[in-house]
């Protein structure tokens, strides 16, 4: 009975869910009144509803023009939320008006309660904000007037665009969103390729359908996809459909962000809508862009800012030769060609799979951008006999390309592949190595494209574990300070991280920089050395002090000093995105305690092996007494870098496991 | 290759301001002048950089010479020569090759080259190769001024920029300033700077940190540096503004986009400001006036009519940065704001002074440099400063200062950004130096008590009460408004000395008339204590312990400054389970030096409890470097102190 009494409640509100109108310019009183998010009590504000519609209106002077037509209501809840209250819209500017998008009928109120009186305050042109950004970029922002804590601002505009590019529709916020309508219509002279992004909490369901259209013609022109104006003689009608996809959701989560799951956008519930091909009017394609994984690569790879840019050879030819000279073996050769690379040609920080100014260019210049400095490491492996391969790559805040697509990708490293063996190479990062790229470029699996035009995945996860090996010695001075040395070995991608923040500093700096939040301690002699094998070795003296307890005649410390862990990272009680480590690694410790004369050991801790998830992840620590010497070590080792969210409690429980047992101290007392 | 960085907070955003002033305001003309520098002298080749000014340097200036030239009160041409030798990335941002610009503001000439390590010429930067873009920057919505800069990617280091530039002003109002020396880790070979009055306008310049530098002082308005060394970044340094030579120029007549203006001191300036930026602006419809009226009709009394009208200022209006008018000088009229519930600083400032003055309170609208580091008007020379607008109420002998920004701010609420420095009040009569209120160490509390029972395995569970006033409210108000999931992560972090943390409960009481506030967590966390044998090693400041020693440096080059006091008290009661006695533990021990002081001690009271107390006082002051040392050793001392430990025994 209580079960069907909440089912009808249930359906009742449902009902007058679905019964609300969100008629432009008119809010209701409850919605003014609520005081809190039903659902989510932590959102400052939350979208009431979004509907948001593509289309593509046909008009004689100007064929298929986009029209994206946006209308949302925002409940405001408290001051937090009031930067809800300003909104940007980006437009892209081309060289001329009818290459610019525009900006048409943008509307907005604010509603505010007062007493029992809804209280409407219009957006004026005193709250709009033009502004040109750079050359292709205008930025047109709206700030609502009136703003108070529960009111209802809402807005409303069109975009209207030459380009047949549709931008990315997004299903999800930093708010929660209560209702939200889409509508993406394309003319079937169009194919769109569509995806919603998988890595998401949140997908929402979507229909698909035909919508007949039709246009009035000046003219009988047959292709009038290709929006030619031609002179008028008669009229006549057209007939077409659009593609229609519709999406109508309710209660859309917000996204929360979380530490260590690398950008968040990776996970925004969104769909992507990429120019697959332009048909005639039987349906043919007259021109197609992308449809499966080996077109894209092929149509990537003819194009003359990638594939020609391959076979460009002779600016380079005799500067090269000398470097070579008697090199035979291919990845020796790639090794000495990406260190020449790197001095010659700087990354200017712009990402691209395709060059910006040609190689060439880029060679004499000294400058260009990831395709620039990649694909002429590609070209120049090539031009000595040595089999190098472009990969189409999309980083790590591109995402992961999902489908078929060119939008996917956004940089390009380099693979030579040589008797069954491949390294992967980017020059566009001066630490780098062979096999080792920037974390930039670590997103899952990159796309190889050969000269032949074939193509296929290559994954670009650092399939190596990096190793951090810590020798510690300790010597336990009469005084209760420590002194003693430590030597590290830093291998691979870990390496490289290790390099980007220590190479090139002054000594000094560099000792500051190891002092830090390692307490009492004075650090001398330190050596920091990038090997020529790709590792990175750090050594330096120590002298710490206050970090042994004398208490009751016994002495009390940590055997890892200055090196334990000391708080667990992982806070949250719960998790939706996986934990991101970046690379699978080993930290290894070996420590050698020298024990002062006249004491002895009463406790040590204990050894222990520790293990997350049948040994993915595993700790061991092993400590041991050698006549007068303490020895003890660690190893944590972790051969995914990727914890999912699933497992999450249990890894969070197994960390702070480690960290306890970093902390466990020895106790010495008198003899 | 070596770099040089500054550890913690990198150089302060005041000298950026300064930058962003020149640029929006660098210069004027005459058609007659050209630099004359003897650019014949300049060796571009890096090796011929002196030695002693390659240390503690990422770039080198090798030379710089700015001409201003006054051709009237409204006419300022501005040129600039400027080679730096770039030694590695972080050297960079000392090629200055940028120039803002606006309606009142036109580059006339932009040029840079680019020369390698031997010397030689590797490219040429034209005046339109240099990129545009808005000014816009971080939380500013809309501003009508532009820059153009230079985007260069270096192919090799050591490089050498050669930039310059003329541009032509109509707003005299700032001057460029001369600060050859304008951040740490860069040196300066040459650097001239003068001042060519081709006007009656009088000029005013005030010189200052020139003693301990090398400078040739040509006249009042031309000055030289040679050979000035970099200066290394040190944590707790008084700001670099303060330490480096510096001129400040002004016009005694000015024109600020089309206003004129006379400047002899502060009184001229902030008369200047009060008649032609703020009468006039500050009309407010009946309807606000009624509402005023109303809401303080039950009070004579002009500092409770004065809190009733910030509330309502702060429940109608939000803040939003939109620079727009008179150079981002002139305040938005309060009749707008009063229609939009937007403004900036300015506007809001302005409002609330209107509003103010319909119920008879009289306020003043007060131009403040705002930032946690405290930085002063200078009292002694007035030039066009500032970064930020309050409202002062004059209430008795004391000032109380509003911040018209926030719409959560306590009244009269000062500390950590607008506390204990000297603003200027814009009066009827002109403008006053006043300095707002100093929060000493009993105005800023932090009382942490907690009442903790522990188990035999070393578990604890735990009421923690955290109480807050002054600069350190401040510091903990923002989890009033946050989410329980992010107070949960907020406490978590604080107290990050606690492995495996659960927050099981908060309730916080912000009481903003007093300005206190509480906040109560019920927390647990497994092994708290850790075991050895039979024992537990027990920490029992487990909810404020100092971590942080500051940084060592062999040989301390700057004087350092405490900027605030504050003061810690806290008390906890540790209930030990049946079975489980004390092994061994210390009194209690007290430390104090001319920093402060620290004192903590640990008794057994009633059988089985333990209380721990602590009281801890950080004083305020200037000192010198050779002070720096003992300043370590006592926060050392305390970091040694807080992790004292009890031995307890489990039978």
């Amino acid at each position: 009975m209580k079960k069907l009494l909440t089912l009808i409640t249930l359906m009742a509100f449902v009902t007058i869910t679905k019964a609300q109108d969100y008629k432009f310019g008119k809010v209701s009183k409850e919605e003014l009144q609520e005081k809190v998010h039903p659902i989510d009590s932590s959102a400052n504000a939350a979208v009431l509803f979004k509907d948001e519609k593509v289309s593509f209106l046909f008009t004689q002077n100007q064929g298929f023009m986009q029209q994206r037509e946006v209308h949302e209501r925002i409940k405001i809840y408290n001051k937090e939320g009031y930067e809800w209250a300003t909104h940007k819209i980006n437009l892209y500017k081309g060289s001329s008006g009818a290459s610019s998008e525009k900006l048409l009928n943008l509307k907005g109120h604010t509603f505010n309660l007062k007493g029992s009186k809804v209280e409407k305050d219009k957006l004026k042109n005193d709250g709009i904000f033009e502004e040109k950004l750079n050359d292709f970029v205008e930025i047109n922002t709206l700030t609502m007037p009136n703003i108070q804590d529960g009111c209802v601002i809402e807005y409303t505009y069109k975009i209207s665009s030459p380009y047949l590019e549709i931008d990315d529709v997004y299903f999800q916020k930093r708010i929660p969103i209560n209702e939200l309508r889409v509508k993406v219509s394309t003319p079937q002279y169009f194919n769109y390729n569509k995806k919603s992004n998988l890595k998401a909490f949140f997908s929402p369901n979507f229909k698909e359908s035909k919508e007949a259209r039709s246009v009035n013609m000046a003219t009988n022109t047959r292709k009038l996809h290709l929006g030619v104006n031609q002179n008028a003689f008669q009229t006549s009608k057209s007939e077409y459909f659009d593609n229609v996809v519709k999406i109508s959701e309710s209660n859309i989560p917000a996204i929360k962000s979380e530490a260590f799951a690398g950008s968040m956008d990776n996970y925004l519930s969104k769909m992507s809508f990429e120019l697959a091909a332009i048909l005639d009017d039987n349906g043919i394609p007259e021109k197609t862009f992308a449809s499966s994984w080996e077109k894209v690569s092929k149509s990537i790879y003819d194009r003359d800012d990638f594939g020609k840019q391959l076979e460009l050879t002779k600016f380079y030819r005799d500067d090269i030769s000398s470097i070579l000279q008697d090199i035979t073996e291919p990845f020796e050769k790639a090794f000495l060609l990406q260190n020449y690379v790197k001095s010659k040609v700087k990354w200017n920080g712009y990402y691209g799979y395709s060059t910006y100014r040609g190689v060439k260019k880029a060679y004499n210049e000294g400058e260009g951008n990831v395709g620039d400095v990649n694909l002429l490491l590609t070209a120049m492996l090539r031009s000595q006999g040595v089999n190098a391969n472009p990969v189409l790559v999309s980083t790590k805040n591109n995402g992961i390309p999902l489908y078929p697509t060119r939008k996917g990708f956004n940089y390009v490293i380099c693979m030579v592949e040589n008797q069954g063996q491949y390294v992967l190479i980017d020059a566009t990062e001066p630490y780098g190595f062979l096999n080792v790229l920037p974390e930039r470029a670590l997103n899952w699996q990159g796309r190889l494209i050969k000269r032949d035009g074939s193509s296929n995945w290559v994954s670009l996860m650092p399939n190596k574990q990096s190793l951090e090996s810590t020798s510690l010695n300790i010597k336990l001075e009469d005084d209760l300070s420590f002194t003693g040395k430590v030597r590290q070995m830093i291998t691979s991608n870990l390496a490289l991280r290790y390099k980007k923040r220590y190479v090139g500093m002054s000594q000094d700096d560099q000792t500051k920089m190891l002092e830090k939040n390692k307490g009492a301690i004075e650090i001398s002699e330190t050596k920091m050395d990038a090997k020529d094998n790709g590792a990175f070795s750090i050594s330096y003296n120590y002298r710490l002090n206050d970090a042994i307890d004398d208490i009751g005649g016994k002495l009390y410390f940590n055997p890892l000093l200055f090196m334990a862990e000391k708080e667990n990272p992982f806070k949250l009680d719960v998790r939706q995105y996986p934990i991101d480590f970046t690379m699978p690694f080993k930290d290894k410790f070996k420590v050698n305690i020298m024990l002062p004369k006249g004491y002895k050991v009463e406790a040590l801790p204990k050894s222990e092996v520790m293990e997350f998830k049948e040994g993915a992840v595993k700790y061991t620590f092993i400590a041991k007494q050698n006549g007068s010497y303490v020895q003890l070590s660690t190893e944590l080792d972790l051969k995914s870098p990727i914890i999912d969210s699933s497992d999450y409690s249990v890894f969070k429980e197994f960390y702070g496991k480690v960290v306890e047992k970093q902390a466990e101290q020895i106790v010495l007392s008198k003899i | 290759m070596i770099y040089y960085f500054s550890i913690g907070i990198l150089f302060s955003n005041i000298m950026f301001y300064m930058k962003y002033i020149k640029a929006l305001l660098a210069c004027v003309f005459s058609l007659l002048f050209a630099v004359s520098s003897s650019q014949s002298d300049i060796d571009y080749r890096a090796s011929t950089i002196p030695i002693n000014l390659k240390i503690k340097a990422n770039a080198v200036v090798r030379f710089d010479k700015q001409i201003v030239e006054i051709n009237d009160f409204d006419d300022m041409y501005i040129t600039t020569k400027r080679i730096v030798t770039v030694f590695n990335e972080y050297g960079n941002r000392h090629q200055n090759a940028f120039e803002g610009y606006d309606s009142n503001t036109k580059i006339k000439k932009m040029e840079a080259r680019i020369y390698n390590e031997s010397g030689e010429e590797i490219k040429k930067i034209k005046l339109r190769d240099f990129s545009d873009q808005s000014a816009v920057s971080g939380g500013t919505l809309y501003s009508d001024s532009r820059v153009k800069y230079l985007s260069y990617t270096p192919v090799k280091y050591p490089y050498t920029i050669e930039y310059s530039s003329e541009v032509q002003m109509k707003s005299t109002a700032f001057v460029p300033q001369w600060h050859p020396i304008d951040d740490y880790y860069v040196s300066v070979e040459n650097s001239e700077y003068k001042i060519i009055n081709n006007s009656n306008v009088k000029v005013r310049t005030k010189s200052e940190n020139f003693d301990t530098y090398n400078i040739e002082v040509l006249s009042d308005t031309h000055v030289k540096a040679k050979n000035l060394s970099g200066i290394k970044y040190e944590a707790y340094n008084p700001g670099i503004s303060n330490i480096v030579p510096s001129l400040k120029s002004a016009l005694s007549i000015f024109n600020m986009e089309g206003v004129k203006g006379e400047n002899n001191n502060w009184g001229d300036f902030g008369k200047w400001m009060y008649n032609k930026l703020i009468t006039g602006t500050d009309a407010i419809p009946q309807s606000a006036i009624d509402e005023v009226k109303a809401l303080t009709a039950n009070t004579t009394d002009n500092l409770e009519k004065a809190k009733l009208v910030y509330q309502y200022m702060q429940d109608k209006t939000r803040y939003i940065s939109v620079q727009v008018g008179i150079g981002g000088w002139k305040p938005m009229d309060a009749m707008d704001v009063d229609k939009l519930g937007y403004s900036d600083c300015k506007g809001l400032t302005n409002y609330t002074k209107a509003l103010l003055e319909a119920v008879g309170v009289p306020s003043y609208y007060t131009v403040v440099w705002g930032d946690d580091d405290i930085k002063s008007i200078d009292s002694e020379f007035s030039v066009t400063e500032g970064n930020h607008v309050i409202l002062c109420v004059p209430n008795n002998e004391e000032n109380i200062f509003l911040e018209c920004t926030s719409q959560t701010n306590p009244f009269g609420f000062t500390a950590g950004f607008t506390d204990d420095r000297d603003v200027l009040l814009v009066t009827p009569e002109g403008g006053k130096i006043a300095h707002t209120k100093v929060y000493n160490a009993e105005d800023s509390q932090q009382i942490t008590t907690a009442n903790v029972n522990i188990t035999a395995t070393g578990d604890i569970s735990a009421q923690v009460e955290v109480k807050t006033t002054g600069y350190q409210y401040g510091l903990h108000g923002h989890v009033v408004n946050q989410s329980m999931r992010d107070q949960k992560l907020n406490y978590k972090e604080y107290w990050d000395n606690i492995n495996n943390l659960e927050v099981l409960s908060i309730n916080i009481n912000n009481d903003k008339n007093a300005v206190v506030l509480k906040e109560t967590i019920d927390l647990k966390a497994t092994n708290y204590a850790s075991k050895s044998g039979n024992r537990l090693i027990l920490m029992p400041n487990m909810f404020n312990r100092m971590t942080n020693i500051p940084p060592r440096y062999d040989k301390r080059n700057l004087d350092f400054k405490l900027q605030r006091a504050y003061k810690d008290v806290d008390e906890f009661i540790i209930n030990l389970p049946e079975g489980v006695v004390v092994e061994a533990m210390s009194e209690g021990e007290k430390t104090e030096s001319k920093f402060g002081s620290y004192e903590y001690r640990i008794e057994q009271i009633d059988g089985n409890k333990l209380k721990y107390s602590r009281t801890y006082i950080m004083n305020k002051g200037n000192y010198s470097k050779e002070d720096y040392s003992t300043f370590r050793d006592f926060k050392k001392r305390i970091v040694k102190l807080d992790k004292n430990k009890i031995v307890l025994k489990v039978n």
